[in-house]
C-alpha cells in the first residue's frame, strides 16, 4: 500500500513539474516552432483532404455506361446502395468479418500482451517482441500465398487431415469466409499485441499487487482493476484492428476468392474494372462513414462506462 | 544596386549563344534522328508476358539502336485507368500501349488512342484483313475454346453446351476474371449472339444448378485445379491450353461448333505520346516476320500477319484452321462497352452469390 502512495506522490510531482515546464516553454523558441507542422499539414491537405473533396463530388455524379466522365448532381449512387439488399449484405458481411477478427485478436492478444509486458528478462522480452513483429515484415500478398498453400483442397491442412484418416474427402477451407477471418487474424494479431503490450507496460504491477494483497481473486483483480485501467489502450488496439479489417483488400481477394465479396474489393472493382467512379466513390464514403460512426459510438459508450477513452 | 545577370555562374554570353544554337539545331533535325536517340515508354503487362515480348521482339529489334525502351508495367485495369486519367494532360507518360482488342476499343472511344497512319507502318499490309483495326496493330490472336482433361473426358467436347453436362457436376471450372466470356459462350450455346446475350443469363443459372461449377480467381488457380484433377472441363483461351499442355498439365482443347470467342492483342499509340516517331518505328519493327513469329511462339497465340516466321510444327500447334478462323465470333464492342457494368453486377449478384 505504501508503494501505491509513493507512486501517487511521484506522479503528482511529475505533473506539477511538467506544468511548470510547459509554462516556461511558452516563451521559448520551441513554442514558436509550430510552423514546422506546415509541411505535414500541407501534405495531408493535398494528399487526403482535397482528393476527398473530389471523391465527394464523384459520389454525387451520374454514371453513364461507356463514358468515364462523371457529371450531374444526384444521390442515385447512395440510393442504389441502400436500396439494394446485395450491397447491404456486403457491408454487413464486411463489418461482421472485421468484428469477428477484432474479437478473436483481443482474446488472443490480451494474455499474450500481458505476459509480454510482465517479462523482466530483457533478452527474452526483445526476442518475443521481435517474434510478434516479424510476420509484419512480409507483405500481405506473400502471407496470403502461404495461406493458399496451407488451406487449398490439396493443401497441407487437408492432406494432413486425409492422411491421418480424420476426413476422407478434402474440406473446402480456401475461398470461404473462415479462410478470410483466419488470414486477417494473422495480419492483425501483431498490431493488437503491440498496442496492448504498451498499455500494460504503463500500468504498474503495484496496482495488481495492491488488489491481490487486499484479498481480491486474480479474476476479480483483472476485471475490477486491470481492465478498467487498460480500457483506453484496449479500445485503441481494437479500433486499429477493426479499421484495418474493414478496409482489407489483399486477404479477401486472395483467400476469400471470387464469391466472398467484401467492401474494399468492391470499391476497387467499381473504380478500376467497371469504371463506375461515382458508385466507387459512394461505396468508399459509405465505408468510411460507417466506420467513423461505429468508432464514435463505441468511444462514447466506453467513455460513459469507464470515464476515459 | 547590383545588376544580376542570367549569364552569371559560368554561363557567359558566348556560351549561352552556343547552347542556344545547339538547341535550335536539335529542334530542326529530322524527327527520326531525334527518335533514334530518345526514350520510348511502352505500357505492357508485366511478368512472363513482358519478358517474352522483350526477348522475342524488343531486344532483337532495338537492342543495338540508340532508342531506349522504358517499360510501364501493370495489369490492364490499372494501365487503362492511368491512360484515362492522363487524357486531360497536354502530354502523357506513355507512347505505346499493349492492349486486347476490346480494351483498345474502349480506350479509343474514350479518346486515348491515336488513329494510326498506316502509311507510316509499311508492313501493316501483312495483317490479316479480318483482324485490322484503325487504332491498334494486332500482333497475336486466339479464341475462347473448351479445355478438358483427356483422361477424364476421352471424347473431345464439341460445344460450349458440354459444360452443362450433368456428368461433369462439380468438375466444371469457371474463371472469375473472364466472366464476359462465359456470358458469350452461354449465349452462343443457347441460340444467342454476340450482340444480344440475353439468353445467356438464364442459361448460366441453369449451369449453376446442373453442375455447381467451381469458381477460380485467376488463370493460375484454374491451372492448379486442372492439375489436381479438381476440375475436368472449362472454357478459356486456346493459348492457355497450349501453354499448360506444354507445361505438362492434363489439358487438351477443342474448338466449339458455335465458334470460338475472338480475342487479339496488339499495340497502339496514345494521343498524347511524346515520341510518336519512335512509336511508329516500334509498331513497324513488331510487324516484321521474325518478331511476329517469336511473339506467337512465346505467348502460344496465333499470329495476326500472313508472313510471320514460324516453323511448320509451331504453325500447326498454334494456328487455327481456315474453317475455325471463319467461325470466330467477334465482340460487338459498342454493345459490350454499354452492357459490361450490368453484366458485372449480374455476375456478382446472381451467379457468384
Amino acid at each position: 500500500m505504501g508503494r501505491v502512495v509513493e507512486q501517487g506522490i511521484q506522479s503528482l510531482n511529475g505533473t506539477l513539474t511538467a506544468r511548470a515546464d510547459s509554462q516556461a516553454a511558452s516563451s521559448t523558441p520551441r513554442s514558436r516552432a509550430g510552423w514546422l507542422l506546415l509541411p505535414s499539414l500541407a501534405l495531408v491537405l493535398l494528399g487526403l483532404i482535397l482528393p476527398l473533396f473530389l471523391m465527394a463530388k464523384y459520389s454525387v455524379s451520374h454514371f453513364e455506361a461507356g463514358a468515364v466522365v462523371a457529371e450531374g448532381l444526384t444521390l442515385e449512387n447512395y440510393v442504389r446502395f441502400f436500396s439494394d439488399p446485395f450491397y447491404l449484405w456486403i457491408l454487413l458481411r464486411t463489418l461482421t468479418v472485421a468484428f469477428s477478427c477484432t474479437v478473436v485478436c483481443l482474446l488472443l492478444g490480451l494474455p499474450a500482451a500481458y505476459i509480454l509486458s510482465r517479462i523482466s528478462h530483457p533478452i527474452i522480452k526483445t526476442a518475443l517482441i521481435l517474434a510478434t513483429v516479424v510476420p509484419l515484415l512480409m507483405g500481405n500478398a506473400v502471407r496470403a500465398a502461404g495461406w493458399m498453400v496451407l488451406l487449398a483442397d490439396r493443401g497441407l491442412v487437408n492432406s494432413t487431415l486425409i492422411f491421418t484418416g480424420i476426413i476422407s474427402e478434402p474440406v473446402r477451407i480456401l475461398y470461404t469466409g473462415s479462410a478470410v477471418v483466419i488470414g486477417l487474424i494473422a495480419v492483425l494479431l501483431p498490431f493488437m499485441i503491440i498496442s496492448l503490450q504498451s498499455v500494460f507496460e504503463g500500468i504498474g504491477e503495484i496496482y495488481e499487487e495492491a488488489a491481490l494483497s487486499l484479498g481480491a481473486r486474480p479474476w476479480k483483480m483483472f476485471f475490477r482493476v486491470l481492465l478498467p485501467l487498460a480500457v483506453p489502450g484496449i479500445f485503441s488496439g481494437c479500433l486499429l484492428c477493426f479499421v484495418l479489417a474493414v478496409n482489407a483488400y489483399a486477404t479477401p481477394v486472395l483467400i476469400g476468392g471470387p464469391s466472398f465479396q467484401m467492401m474494399a474489393p468492391k470499391v476497387y472493382e467499381q473504380a478500376i474494372k467497371v469504371y463506375n467512379w461515382p458508385f466507387a466513390a459512394s461505396l468508399a464514403f459509405i465505408l468510411m462513414g460507417v466506420t467513423f460512426i461505429l468508432t464514435v459510438l463505441s468511444s462514447l459508450t466506453l467513455q460513459k462506462r469507464y470515464g476515459t477513452v | 544596386m547590383t545588376h544580376r545577370s542570367v549569364f552569371q555562374g559560368g554561363l557567359d554570353r558566348r556560351r549561352f549563344l552556343e547552347l542556344g544554337s545547339a538547341a535550335a539545331l536539335g529542334a530542326l533535325l529530322p524527327s527520326e534522328t531525334k527518335a533514334q536517340g530518345a526514350e520510348l515508354v511502352v505500357s505492357n503487362w508485366g511478368g512472363d508476358w513482358n519478358e517474352r515480348i522483350v526477348k522475342g521482339f524488343e531486344n532483337p529489334a532495338f537492342g543495338s539502336s540508340q532508342l531506349r525502351i522504358v517499360h510501364d508495367l501493370a495489369p490492364v485495369p490499372e494501365r487503362k485507368a492511368k491512360l484515362l486519367a492522363e487524357r486531360r494532360l497536354p502530354r502523357g507518360t506513355v507512347d505505346v500501349t499493349w492492349l486486347s482488342d476490346a480494351d483498345a476499343y474502349e480506350m479509343n472511344s474514350q479518346g486515348v488512342l491515336e488513329t494510326l497512319d498506316v502509311s507510316r507502318i509499311p508492313s501493316s499490309g501483312h495483317i490479316i484483313e479480318k483482324f485490322r483495326l484503325p487504332y491498334l496493330v494486332p500482333c497475336i490472336y486466339g479464341g475462347v475454346v473448351i479445355l478438358y482433361n483427356p483422361a477424364k473426358i476421352p471424347t473431345p467436347p464439341s460445344s460450349f453446351a458440354d459444360l452443362w453436362n450433368p456428368k461433369y457436376a462439380g468438375r466444371v471450372g469457371i474463371m472469375d476474371q473472364i466472366y464476359f466470356n462465359y456470358i458469350y459462350a452461354a449465349s452462343l450455346a443457347n441460340g444467342g449472339t454476340m450482340g444480344d446475350v440475353s439468353k445467356a443469363f438464364p442459361a448460366l443459372l441453369d449451369l449453376k444448378k446442373a453442375v455447381q461449377p467451381r469458381l477460380y480467381p485467376s488463370h493460375q488457380t484454374l491451372a492448379a485445379a486442372f492439375q489436381s484433377e479438381e476440375i475436368w472441363i472449362s472454357a478459356n483461351y486456346s493459348a492457355r491450353a497450349v501453354q499448360w499442355e506444354k507445361e505438362g498439365l492434363p489439358i487438351r482443347w477443342s474448338y466449339p461448333k458455335e465458334g470460338a470467342v475472338f480475342i487479339s492483342f496488339g499495340a497502339g499509340i496514345t494521343k498524347r505520346a511524346r515520341n510518336t516517331e519512335a512509336a511508329y518505328q516500334y509498331l513497324e519493327a513488331m510487324l516484321q516476320p521474325k518478331p511476329m513469329g517469336a511473339i506467337s511462339v512465346a505467348t502460344s497465340y496465333s499470329v495476326a500477319t500472313n508472313n510471320a516466321e514460324l516453323n511448320p510444327e509451331a504453325r500447326k500447334s498454334l494456328e487455327f484452321t481456315a474453317d475455325q478462323v471463319a467461325k470466330l465470333n467477334f465482340v460487338d464492342y459498342p454493345y459490350a462497352a454499354k452492357s459490361d457494368p450490368k453484366w458485372v453486377e449480374w455476375w456478382n449478384k446472381e451467379f457468384k452469390a
